[in-house]
């Protein structure tokens, strides 16, 4: 289990990364590309960076399917909690599990429904318009990270049956700025 | 019919308290299962496409930046040299946090970065000096919202995605707009400040300012590169959120080397996480609105608002009273995605100019943000002060009706948005 | 009896010659039919994006569409990037030649195994190419950015000209030209007009190098199951439309061409006889390049026609 979370943690974090990085590099790639600097225009020009949006964009949108289940692990996903938090704290516990099990059935079929779309994708020849990769293959992201998040629902459900505790995220932490402060004072 | 079928479950999944971008899901999924012929799997194809768009991938890039940004110290330096400037006047130091919320605003893209940056540093050291907690608060949480009226802007590349509005106008509409209510904050501090003689600081001479001018000006510069390189072609809004994220990068670990490259990986999982989070509800925010238009509901809401006759001005009423409503119970890009494709369409056939309603509807986000019983800001505040939600509630009040007074005055002028944008393109809209 | 519903879905707007053609349609069909057949129409992308649409019609969410012929490579049908060649088609005769002959249905026969039934096409346009300098020769686009949409033939295309082929979202397009991200483009006039870029271009060449075109499509498994008479109803709608559709888009690029003209924004020349000689040395040469992705012998084919 502490394997797949930090392949998880792993996975995201880098995916954000190289994909702010690939942009950056076509940007600059780019821009020197247009300067009128004619050896170095011609040797750029044939380095072909067409492919760098579509990859960036599919690299965050499997960040986005495994950042949301990594979301779920650590309770970042906003809801309306006003109402249920004025409930006696039996009424509030249930329908706290009702909502982690909406979560679990939600993702559950999402993730059905995206394996069957890839799996008549994958009989199909399409690819990708720039990098000419697999369709299924980019697809994979919508079942592949909808079950892992409906197991982090079913996993933090479980968690709250046996402990009464939630993973709550705080939006207001500032890593490292309490010792900093603390050494001003 | 339909409409209302749709609308009631939405609200009651969302109030049991489960995630919003769940409850949106779950909606739709009932919907197609029990009462219309649209195919279920095209679900799947809607969560994968529903963010494949390049231009909302400037939303991980500004999360990345501003974490950089509060990270590695710019934040600090930035309130410093707010603090040298206008520190000496009636609530010095509660001034210099609406004007850091200002400079940090114009290199975040998001209200609650905006105040955790500024707030987490400003309001301890105001408790220190003597201020009341609920004043500080109350400062911080609203000028915090400036965060996405000044460009750049998360909400505003929600609503140029939805809308097909030019970002680039968007950024430039929202610059003045932003200032005039960074102002008008900082008037209601300083008199509210005079009024209760908060301290004020020792007046930094020309010499202290330059310093930390200097100090925060690796910070500062990022607003020329962001804005500048977007208006001399170096790249596009979409891409200037990347080189932000890079320039903020190299500024927290190479110049002010704040941030130690041993965290920079939490830095990319949180950013990752919290983007994760907002592009999931984008997801299934798009996922909704697709159900409603093969409902035809759009439309016909449409038709019914074009219907009832309002001229502009009443239209304009409706819309904002429709959008506080809607920030009582949602957040900002879950209320742009669901609302802007039912209220843009009769915008434009009522003549009012696409990117004046956008600021609009900024503005409203913004107020929305600052008060119970959802309102982001509000949370991250309460997570900074550790006041309860209803305290907090009492204490931006007074910054909140200059919100207020302030939304009317764009709702009715749209000279004020429009101004800067017409100027640097020459073309209406 | 419930009337058999048409959900028609496209990306333009709806006063655009596309738009048009797909009201004209859905009046003529219901008529066509006597209302057994009602045609729901969903322009701007309401219903599915550019980038969906296809795989939307697969799934039976959408009845009829008709995406640019580009769309059909990835697909898996790369025949179609044959439309994007430069000096494919050297006249509109050469063309219709095409898109009405049997090139044209055996190539739309290639998409029956997708799922997908092909039935008319329809035009946007001949290209004009633009930037902030005038294009008179293959030298003047030594380094410019030109923004492309995705496409290898497209791309190889730019390269032979010595440009520099950049791919943007078309959210993009006007911003980038008007900052200088991009320096040029090439559009059809009516969708140069419509996107204002005529605003932000200071010269255009009615080169006439490319054509932008569109394949009206239907779901196979939905056409199939419908009534004989209901689809020999529906294909005499559709012949309709189409040679409406071809009138309104010339007629709507003429119209564009002069507003832009007329609007003295962009400075727009016709090539003479030994320009025009120089930019089809640097750009035939692509049809060549891309043989081994389409195929030599439609190429050829296609070129037998153009000297018909
Ligand atoms: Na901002
Ligand atoms: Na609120």
């Amino acid at each position: 289990m502490k394997f797949l979370d930090h392949l998880e943690e792993w996975l995201i974090a880098s995916l954000m990364g190289a994909a702010t990085l690939i942009i950056f590099v076509a940007v600059v790639h780019r821009y020197l590309s247009g300067l009128p600097i004619p050896w170095l225009q011609d040797q750029l020009i044939r380095i072909n960076a067409s492919w760098a949006q579509e990859l960036c964009i599919y690299m965050f949108v499997w960040m986005a399917k495994f950042g949301a289940a990594y979301g779920v692990r650590t309770g970042i996903h906003v809801g309306v909690d006003v109402v249920i938090n004025r409930l006696s704290p039996r009424w509030r516990d249930k329908f706290i599990v009702f909502g982690l099990l909406a979560g679990a059935a939600f993702t559950g079929i999402v993730g059905a429904l995206g394996a069957s779309f890839v799996w008549e994708i994958g009989h199909t020849d399409q690819t990708s318009a720039d990098m000419e990769v697999p369709m299924w293959l980019v697809y994979l992201a919508v079942p592949a990270g909808s079950w892992l998040m409906c197991f982090r629902f079913l996993q933090v459900m479980v968690t709250f049956v046996r402990t009464g505790s939630l993973p709550k995220h705080d939006h207001a932490h500032v890593e490292g700025l309490d010792e900093e402060l603390g050494a001003r004072a | 019919m339909n409409a209302l079928v749709i609308f009631l479950l939405l609200l009651v999944l969302m109030l049991t308290g489960m995630p919003i971008s769940i409850s949106l899901g779950l909606t739709v999924l009932t919907f197609l299962f029990t009462m219309t012929q649209v195919p279920v799997e095209s679900v799947a194809l809607k969560l994968f496409t529903g963010i494949e768009k390049f231009e909302i991938m400037a939303i991980p890039f500004f999360i990345l930046a501003g974490n950089f940004l509060t990270h590695g110290g710019v934040a600090r330096r930035m309130i410093n040299f707010a603090t040298s400037c206008v520190g000496h006047w009636h609530g010095g130091l509660a001034l210099a946090g609406v004007m850091a919320c200002a400079l940090f605003a114009a290199v975040s893209g998001s209200s609650p970065a905006t105040v955790v940056a500024i707030g987490s540093i400003v309001l301890p050291a105001m408790v220190k000096q003597g201020y009341p907690r609920r004043f500080g608060a109350g400062v911080i949480t609203t000028s915090g919202a400036l965060g996405i009226l000044i460009p750049p802007s998360i909400v505003m590349v929600m609503y140029s995605v939805t809308t097909n509005t030019s970002v680039g106008a968007l950024f430039m509409a929202g610059v003045v707009p932003g200032l005039m209510l960074a102002f008008l904050l900082g008037l209601t501090t300083w008199v509210l400040a005079k009024k209760h003689n908060y301290p004020r600081l020792p007046k930094a001479t020309w010499g202290e300012r330059l310093v930390a001018f200097r100090k925060s000006a690796w910070g500062l510069l990022l607003i020329v590169v962001v804005m500048g390189g977007i208006y001399s072609g170096v790249f596009t809004p979409t891409e200037a959120a990347a080189m932000a994220a890079v320039y903020a990068f190299i500024i927290a670990v190479f110049v002010y080397k704040d941030l130690k490259l041993s965290r920079i990986g939490k830095v990319l999982l949180d950013s990752a996480s919290m983007s994760a989070m907002l592009l999931y509800i984008i997801t299934n925010a798009v996922l909704f609105s697709f159900l409603m238009t093969s409902e035809n509901i759009p439309q016909q809401m449409a038709a019914w608002l074009t219907s009832q006759g309002l001229g502009q001005v009443a239209f304009l009423l409706v819309v904002n009273v429709l959008l506080l409503l809607a920030g009582n119970f949602m957040e900002p890009s879950s209320i742009v995605l669901i609302m802007a494709p039912i209220l843009f369409p009769v915008a434009v056939a009522l003549g009012i100019d696409p990117i004046h309603f956008g600021i609009l509807i900024v503005v409203n986000m913004e107020v929305g943000m600052c008060h119970p019983p959802v309102g982001l800001n509000l949370y991250v505040a309460s997570g900074i002060t550790k006041m309860g939600i209803s305290e907090l509630t009492v204490a931006v009040m007074p910054w909140l009706l200059t919100m207020l007074g302030f939304l009317a005055l764009v709702t009715y002028v749209p000279q004020i948005s429009l101004w800067l944008p017409r100027l640097v393109y020459g073309t209406p809209g | 009896q419930a009337p058999i519903v048409i959900k028609f879905s496209h990306v333009v707007a709806t006063d655009t010659p596309k738009g048009q053609a797909a009201a004209r349609f859905k009046q003529l069909a219901e008529k066509a039919t006597n209302g057994r057949v009602k045609v729901e129409v969903y322009p701007n992308s309401q219903l599915y994006k550019d980038k969906e649409e296809l795989e939307a019609l697969q799934l039976g969410a959408v009845q009829m569409l008709a995406p640019s012929l580009a769309k059909f490579g990835p697909l898996g049908v790369k025949e179609f990037e044959v439309f994007d060649l430069p000096y494919i088609f050297p006249t509109k005769q050469a063309l219709y030649n095409v898109t009405e002959g049997p090139i044209g249905r055996s190539l739309l026969k290639k998409l029956e195994p997708k799922g997908i039934t092909g039935l008319a096409y329809w035009d946007n346009g001949f290209k004009v190419m633009s930037a902030n300098k005038p294009l008179n020769t293959p030298t003047d686009f030594r380094g410019l950015k030109m923004r492309i949409q995705s496409s290898k033939v497209l791309d190889a295309q730019m390269r032979a000209l010595g440009a520099n082929p950049q791919v943007l979202a078309f959210s993009e397009v006007y911003q980038a030209l008007q900052t200088g991200v991009v320096d040029g483009t090439e559009n059809p006039p009516s969708n140069m007009y419509t996107q204002k870029m005529h605003e932000v271009q200071k010269y255009g060449t009615l080169s006439n190098h490319g054509y932008l075109g569109y394949a009206v499509i239907v779901n196979k498994k939905f056409w199939d199951g419908l009534p004989a008479d209901i689809r020999t109803a529906l294909e005499g709608a559709m012949r309709e439309t189409t040679t409406y559709e071809k009138a309104i888009s010339q007629r709507d690029n003429d119209l564009a061409l002069e507003a832009m003209k007329k609007s003295g924004r962009t400075q727009f020349t016709t090539l003479n006889a030994q320009q025009q000689a120089e930019w089809k040395k640097a750009l035939l040469p692509v049809q060549k390049q891309m043989e081994s992705r389409i195929g030599a012998d439609l190429i050829n084919a296609i070129n037998k026609e153009g000297v018909k």
